[in-house]
């Protein structure tokens, strides 16, 4: 019976993991590059949106669509970029006005296109032939859709190119310098506008993963304030990958985890678990801060327009 | 959204005797009525606005008349008033709301204009010529539950909630005790999403009710997502709304289906007779008043339940009262006492269950 629980609890937690996880990467490339993006709310929405239309526009084909969603991600990006790099205009509220942009927007052409309640056949798990069928393992590891395996390769890959390689280094010097990557002859804008939009990529696939992987289903506002959790997580991740991946994984247990102590007739206040998503990013970030001592990748420069020569 | 939301408390406190001045004598109208919808949602939602749209469609039809329709107006007074206000511009003298929160804005329009009928469905407010209307959703409820209990197995039964409010909480009774008539031992898991409209979550609670071995979904939130993963998982559901099979055609079973054109026809008659005399508490509708009826049997429902699903909605419009005494909650205490039925004022803050329904606290 426990076995059970646990079993058809962790089987559930990798879909709802990645979307916090996609997005709080694509949030902390954002923000390595010294740009504060408070508009994830935003990217998602859109990406969620143009999931949808795409497979009930171009027929049911979940990895067109995903390309879809993370492409309206980078160009809605491209509007955030023009504000806060080339005009400068201050990134908190550049973001927030990017969130009531896109629900806006998201809204008006999902539902004069006629998307709402629409269902679609969306991206289906994996089979593994006998693994799959394995008893316990099967389930937790094998019976996936495509974008939960290929979410920790691109960790993997952001994580090396932010670390390793010689665009994640300058990626970095402008978010942690910009002045002396500049004199380095680093072009801030063009990196701050590549960093901004391949993230908003990512922001937004996570979005249409919503709409195209988990749901099926396409609502307006339906990202329903996962966004800001994403950016919550990058602060607890401390702007490290991995500790990102880590923290996504908690939040999907946490909403896999709520229904299924109801189903299972398992009597909690239902406020106090409603609650419990927004109680664990505040404990979280309370506990983030109150550590001292551990590292830090915070970008030096982030939230703070460049202007060469201007101090 | 928050439409349907607070209705209860709102409502509720109406009903409980906040009296509001009852008109004195019937609404005369100016001219011929001409009818106007103003839509909460978009009218291809699948759901609650769409069931208004096929409304109105049915309405026009039977009164020979046409009825614009404007959809997407949000709950607040701005988006309201100059959709309503225009149509009043261009000489229509009856407007017909569909959204808790256009109970405010509805009540501010109705006294600026009070030549001007207003109808406002799961509003909260009335006046003179304003008047609220919902439906008594768990008589449909209740005959679907009994649908649910037939094709169940084992008698294990889940509920896909919106939030714990009194509107949703006697759905979430009526079913779990529709179900027994069929099963004696059946039981209703609900779990509350905390939101009418929420994909993701209802999707997350479909799929937990499914993997503790429950074969049949019922539901009280907007989207059909419940269906659609009682279709996947080769189970049933029960709908709201509209007849959801459109969705789930296997899976579904039964629906709630609005049949507000059974209540805006003879309304709009009497509107235009001169002899409509809106009710101080609004119109709260019953089956055979023009409230929410089902949309029932699905194929995998046996004829001999299917019958007796009818027998049941027949009893009901001859005056069988679901909440009708004697009654006692989960935790023994006596709810409504024999021969009495429960009132509306104690339906709208119903916050008890009955015995076999299991619930967060």
């Amino acid at each position: 019976m426990l076995i059970d629980f646990l079993v058809n609890w962790l089987a559930a937690v990798p879909e709802f993991a990645v979307p916090f996880a996609l997005a709080a990467l694509g949030l902390l490339v954002i923000e390595k590059a010294g740009v504060l993006s408070l508009g994830a709310e935003g990217f998602m929405l859109v990406g969620a949106l143009a999931g949808i239309g795409a497979i009930l526009g171009l027929g049911d084909h979940p990895a067109i669509a995903l390309a879809a969603a993370a492409a309206a991600g980078a160009a809605l990006s491209l509007l955030f970029s023009l504000l806060v790099v080339t005009l400068r205009v201050n990134q908190v509220i550049a973001g927030l006005g990017l969130v009531f942009l896109a629900q806006g927007l998201t809204g008006l052409v999902g539902t004069t296109q006629g998307w709402v309640n629409r269902p679609i056949g969306g991206l289906s798990a994996l089979s593994f032939g006998p693994l799959s069928e394995l008893p316990v393992v099967g389930p937790i590891l094998f019976r996936h859709d495509a974008v939960v395996y290929l979410t920790v390769p691109v960790f993997a890959l952001a994580a090396w190119i932010l670390g390793r390689s010689m665009v994640g280094l300058r990626l970095r010097a402008v978010g942690d310098g910009p002045d002396a990557a500049d004199a380095a002859g680093v072009s801030i804008g063009l990196m701050r506008f590549g960093a901004t939009a391949a993230g908003a990529a990512l922001v937004g696939l996570a979005g249409g993963y919503l709409s195209v992987g988990i749901a099926r289903i396409w609502i307006e506002g339906m990202s329903g304030g996962r966004g800001w959790i994403a950016i919550a997580l990058v602060i607890f991740a401390r702007w490290q990958p991995w500790r990102a991946l880590a923290g996504a994984v908690l939040f999907g247990a946490i909403e896999a985890l709520i229904p299924r102590v109801a189903a299972a007739g398992i009597q909690v206040p239902q406020y106090f678990v409603g609650m419990i998503p927004y109680l664990a990013t505040l404990g979280v970030m309370i506990w983030t801060c109150t550590r001292s001592g551990s590292r830090s990748l915070e970008p030096r420069a982030l939230g703070l327009a460049h202007a060469r020569e201007d101090r | 959204m928050i439409r349907r939301v607070a209705t209860c408390a709102a409502l509720g406190l109406a009903l409980a005797g906040q009296a509001q001045t009852a008109s004195a004598a019937p609404f005369k109208p100016e001219g011929t009525p001409k009818v106007a919808m103003v839509l909460y949602g978009p009218r291809t939602d699948g759901g609650w606005s769409q069931a208004f749209e096929e409304s109105r469609v049915r309405t026009e039809q039977a009164l020979g008349i046409q009825i614009a329709v404007v959809e997407g107006i949000k709950e607040s007074a701005s988006a309201i008033r100059p959709a309503v206000e225009l149509f009043i511009k261009r000489g229509y003298n009856v407007i017909i709301g569909t959204a808790f929160g256009y109970s405010d804005a509805f009540k501010e329009l109705a006294e600026k204009y009070p030549k001007v009928a207003f109808l406002n469905g799961s509003g909260t407010t009335n006046g003179p010529n304003l008047e609220s209307f919902y439906g008594r959703t768990y008589e449909s409820h209740y005959l679907c539950g009994m649908a649910a209990g037939a094709v169940s197995k084992e008698g294990k039964l889940g509920f896909v909630a919106a939030n714990p409010f009194g509107v949703v909480n006697w759905t979430i009774n009526a079913y779990e005790m529709g179900a027994r008539q069929i099963n004696p031992k059946a039981t209703t898991t609900a779990i509350y999403t905390g939101s009418w409209n929420d994909p993701v979550k209802e999707r997350a609670a479909a799929e937990a009710l499914a993997g503790q071995g429950i074969d049949v979904i019922g539901q009280h939130v907007d989207t059909p997502t419940p269906q659609i993963v009682a279709q996947e998982k080769g189970i049933h559901a029960t709908g709201h709304h509209r007849d959801m099979k459109e969705f789930a055609p296997k899976a579904s079973v039964c629906s709630l289906v609005w049949f507000w054109d059974r209540y805006l026809i003879p309304t709009i008659k009497k509107i235009g007779a001169g002899t409509w005399e809106p009710s101080p508490y609004g119109a709260f509708l019953s089956i055979k008043d023009g409230g929410p009826d089902i949309a029932c049997c699905g194929a995998d429902v046996p004829k001999e339940a299917a019958d007796r699903v009818k027998a049941e909605r027949q009893a009901i419009i001859d005056g069988k009262k679901v909440y009708g005494g004697p009654l006692a909650d989960r935790d023994g205490k006596e709810r409504v006492a024999a021969g009495a039925t429960l009132s509306d004022a104690d339906l709208w803050k119903m916050d008890w269950f009955v015995p076999g329904v299991v619930t967060q606290r």
